[in-house]
């Protein structure tokens, strides 16, 4: 796979050099236009990909999304899990593609609730990256321990949700204004036909599809959203009509009142030309398989439909975001997070499937976030916040049926894990962001741009895709 | 003291209740501010959730298994916010319920409703007393306790490796009291020595705190149980809804704890254990200021200054007589605080109204009406059809936003100020609100329609009509051009004194759609 994104210099590094040689004199808006036009002619790739992430709020307990199964390491984690382990019996060993050793020998399964995620496994289309979370730069427990932390920087508040949350989106603590997925919607949207439909959300708002530049859109599983008064004659007055639309959209003085305005301009403008492209958009594939509502499936499913309208609206690159929420399973973990599993694989395999209707399965990658994992160790019927994790990358790109990264032991003593079974990330979020950005177009020297952190590790392309 | 306009009296009443009424703001105005608050504060409570709940028949046992049905929980908390007479309480409590925040969303078992109306009346009880005898009820709250884990939570176990919840350990110091970093009295954070914000707690803090909260569960002793033919376990009744949560000593660790400079010895008593821990979240010194700012941005403004956090934090700190925490002492320094009362004059003062706050203004001020009695209002979360918003229902225990939520490429934020409520307000939720306003304008929703009554009596006077709508909803914040662009365009269509009432409904629905789209009016200043 080749970069496509090859501008020399981007926009942004240019603002920055010129920033930091203190020109920002009268050359400072032709270079800027330079920068602009060199990015957008690189961008004009006649190619298209996308990346999706999933985002699991709540911090999903990877101790039963990834179970071992061998006897030795089973009886470790059955140990430790007391009643909220899954019995041996209902699990069977993940096969992968080509043979495998991991740490102390062990055998991982899926939960027997997620068949759909085991068959894209054992057919190479889903990867999993073991262990990882967010990291300044590499870490072993001593320095972990250590009170020198200007040697050995922490992320930010650990196992703090609102926090995690944002440093996995965001690399940086809650109030953090700018996500790496808008990081690279920023390099992306010159080469767009709307540079608004670069990043997008299907889920509210989340700071991982804000950019510099590159907004964030919100998108709602119906589609995009008319204001029908302006549309059409509320309560039979078109005067009324066209008052409602003055009124919302007009300029003011008022700061607050003003963003309101341009978010309403933005608003309508852009359902007109979301809309009229998803009309033309009919996709087959069911992401109603299982009983009950699963609002993630119903994300993915206009995902899909506007991954389907890319010609029509002229998209090249885009970012998306969808979620699950309720993973936060300090009780009831076993009932609980069964539910939500089976919803994830329902989801991600319909929208694989979706991608293949669309002949689009090797352009789009979707990948799993969350929180953080959570504590090995059992508090009676549920696990505790930690901190690193096993995520999923799923796509026809993907080299799948293979396990990446170190897998930790299963222990609450060894020195892949700082108590708990609350696990030491062996792989940052910056080098699982790093595989993803490549994979995406983002060339090398501007990795460091979209993740900050990178230059830290040696390690900066990990292969799952 | 100055003489209180009724702009004056409409801009504080929007603030310290839901709506405004002819009768309120001459209340207002005639009283002046501290009296008309020691007034709200003397009120009677209304019906309470739970009564109401029983009167409409909410508690029947019947092969139906209503009793599981998480749905009248939104009928009772719409009833309790549009209908009961209790304003400025339930308006303090809603506030509460976005401090120390409960959600209906993953209440399951028997009786969710009950659940939730049990904790409605937690903060309703909680909003004119002692932040201490709150942040007590909240932590054995029932509702609580299911939320944030503590019902069922044990002890340490040596021999599995179990180990206490963190849960609620963690949340009661990050959101409910002390927050993350040590701040001044004046809500600044304060620097370490590296130039840092300095960490209230750690991990070690959370794990030895989540021993206090080890051994309780809901208190069946006043529940009967009642077998029933359609099911082979018995109904219970729903006083465990409302009873705190109770401790089983066994259960219970009887190890030390160590958190925040506290050690509470080995074997105390779990109940000791409580109350020394939370008297000692309690004193912290960021009590008042994480939580007075907070109440400050839900009220009146997102981005007020440190020094009129800092007046609410002493009031918080001291009521004048040497009590700490009294919350009448707190809602009058938010309230009526000279820079919550100044004329606005700052370009991005003032807070962004959130969807429930503009339909609860709306409902009270213009008569919201149920002749049956039922308050069918469902949940209005979803952004694309309802309001992206729904009261007691937030998507997590971090609210509904978070506030020191900054809009990304907005003049808010190269300004360097927050906006929280912006934080829900999307091209989806946009759209969606004025499409539910549409619709809910005119005909209500389900068996709760306003009456309109003094707006029907000048529905031929456009003019007017956007006048009571400008002070009563707004308090007057509506410039002269949008009053006449909104009157010109009601003035399109005739409606005279004789017109018919559907007529003059027509026109009170599109009068209020324009005033409540109107930025110059989503924007509270």
């Amino acid at each position: 796979m080749s970069n496509i994104i090859t501008t020399p210099v981007s926009r942004r590094t240019m603002l920055r050099r010129a920033s930091q040689l203190g020109f920002m004199g009268a050359a400072a808006p032709l270079a800027i236009n330079l920068a602009g036009a060199a990015e957008a002619a690189a961008l004009g790739a006649n190619d298209y990909r996308a990346l999706v992430c999933i985002f699991l709020y709540g911090g999903n307990d990877h101790g039963n999304t990834l179970i071992p199964y061998d006897p030795i390491n089973y009886n470790r984690y059955s140990g430790i899990r007391g009643q909220v382990g899954i019995l041996q019996k209902y699990l069977s060993p993940l096969k992968t593609r080509t043979p495998q050793t991991l740490t102390d020998d062990i055998q991982y399964s899926f939960p027997p609730y997620a068949p759909r995620l085991k068959l894209l496994f054992e057919s190479g289309k889903l990867a999993t990256q073991l262990n990882v979370g967010p990291l300044i730069t590499p870490l072993t427990l001593q320095q972990y321990k250590s009170s020198n932390r200007a040697l050995y920087p922490l992320p930010p508040k650990l196992f703090s949700h609102n926090d995690q949350q944002s440093v996995w989106q965001a690399l940086g603590s809650e109030g953090s204004t700018i996500g790496w997925g808008g990081r690279m919607g920023d390099l992306a949207m010159a080469g767009n036909g709307h540079a608004l439909l670069t990043c997008i959300s299907a889920a509210g708002n989340a700071v991982f599809v804000s950019g510099e530049n590159a907004l964030q859109y919100q998108i709602s599983p119906s589609g995009a959203i008319a204001v029908k008064a302006i549309q059409g004659l509320p309560y039979g007055s078109p005067a009324i009509s066209e008052a409602l639309h003055q009124l919302i959209t007009r300029p003011s003085e008022h700061k607050l009142e003003n963003e309101l305005a341009i978010l309403a301009r933005r608003s309508i403008e852009m359902e007109g030309v979301v809309n009229t492209a998803l009309a033309k958009v009919d996709i087959k594939t069911s992401f109603d398989q299982l009983s009950g509502p699963n609002p993630l499936a119903d994300q993915l499913k206009i995902v899909a439909r506007l991954i389907g309208a890319r010609k029509e609206l002229g998209s090249k690159r885009q970012v998306f975001f969808v979620t699950l929420d309720g993973f936060d399973h300090h009780s009831g973990l076993s009932e609980k997070h069964v539910d939500l599993i089976k919803k994830l694989d329902e989801a991600m395999a319909a929208f694989y499937i979706a991608t293949v209707e669309l002949g689009m399965q090797r352009e789009v990658t979707a990948f799993t976030a969350s929180d953080f994992g959570r504590t090995l160790v059992n508090n009676g019927d549920g696990s505790d916040h930690g901190w690193g994790s096993h995520h999923f990358i799923m796509g026809g790109a993907v080299k799948g049926g293979r396990f990446y990264g170190t897998a930790p032991h299963v222990s609450v003593d060894t020195d892949d894990q700082v108590g708990q079974g609350r696990l030491l990330p062996s792989t940052s979020v910056d080098q699982y962001a790093a595989t993803l950005a490549h994979w995406f177009g983002v060339p090398d020297h501007e990795m460091a741009t979209v993740l900050p952190n990178i230059g830290n590790f040696s390690n900066r392309n990990i292969g799952f895709v | 003291m100055r003489s209180i306009s009724e702009t004056d009296a409409a801009r504080f009443l929007l603030r310290a209740q839901f709506g405004t009424s002819e009768a309120e703001i001459a209340a207002v105005r005639a009283q002046g501010y501290d009296a008309w608050l020691e007034a709200q504060f003397a009120s009677p409570r209304g019906q309470s959730g739970i009564d109401w709940l029983d009167a409409h028949g909410h508690n029947a046992v019947a092969k139906d298994v209503k009793y599981f049905d998480p749905t009248p929980g939104n009928y009772m908390i719409w009833n309790q916010l549009i209908g009961q007479p209790d304003q400025m309480r339930q308006r303090c409590a809603y506030a509460l319920s976005q401090f120390t925040v409960v959600s209906l969303n993953p209440i399951d078992g028997f009786w969710p409703p009950y659940m939730l109306a049990g904790w409605w009346d937690v903060l309703l009880e909680g909003a004119f007393g002692n932040f201490r005898d709150l942040i007590e009820h909240v932590s054995l709250s029932p509702a609580m306790g299911m939320y944030l884990s503590t019902k069922g939570n044990l002890k340490e176990d040596p021999k599995t490796g179990r180990q206490p919840d963190e849960n609620y350990a963690r949340e009661v110091m990050q959101l409910f009291t002390i927050g993350l970093h040590e701040l001044n009295p004046d809500g600044t954070e304060r620097k370490g020595a590296d130039g840092k914000p300095i960490e209230t707690y750690g991990q070690d803090d959370i794990m030895n705190l989540a021993r206090v909260f080890t051994g309780y569960d809901h208190n069946m002793d006043r529940v009967k149980y009642q077998t029933v033919a359609w099911q082979n376990y018995p109904v219970v009744s729903h006083e465990f809804c409302v009873d705190p949560m109770k401790l089983d000593p066994k259960k219970h660790s009887q190890l030390e704890v160590r958190f925040l400079g506290l050690t509470i010895p080995a074997n105390t008593p779990g109940p000791d254990a409580l109350r020394l821990a939370l008297d000692h979240l309690f004193a912290h010194a960021n009590v008042g200021p994480f939580f007075g700012r907070q109440m400050i941005q839900r009220m009146v403004t997102s981005n007020p200054s440190p020094a009129y956090v800092g007046r609410v934090a002493a009031a918080f700190n001291d009521n004048g007589k040497g009590v700490r925490g009294d919350l009448k002492a707190v809602w009058r320094a938010v309230l009526t605080d000279p820079e919550a009362l100044d004329p606005p004059a700052d370009p991005l003062g003032g807070k962004l109204r959130e969807p429930v706050l503009r339909i609860l203004g709306w409902a009270r001020t213009c008569g919201a009406h149920s002749d049956t009695g039922a308050y069918e209002i469902y949940s209005t979360e979803r952004a694309d059809e309802g309001l992206g918003q729904s009261p007691l229902k937030s998507p997590s225990v971090f609210n509904f936003y978070r506030p020191g939520y900054v809009p990304p490429h907005t003049e808010i934020a190269k300004a360097g100020r927050v906006a929280p409520e912006f934080q829900i307000e999307t091209e989806t939720s946009l759209a969606g609100y004025i499409n539910f306003l549409q619709w809910s304008l005119r005909w209500g929703y389900k068996d709760v329609k306003p009456t309109y009554a003094a707006l029907r009596a000048i529905a031929h006077d456009p003019a007017a009509v956007v006048a009571w709508l400008n002070l009563h909803l707004s308090g007057n914040q509506l410039s002269d051009a949008t009053c006449a662009l909104i009157a010109g365009a009601l003035a399109s269509k005739t409606v005279t004194a004789a017109s018919s009432d559907s007529e003059k409904l027509d026109r009170i629905a599109a009068a209020c759609l324009l005033v409540m789209s109107a930025p110059e009016y989503l924007v509270q200043k």
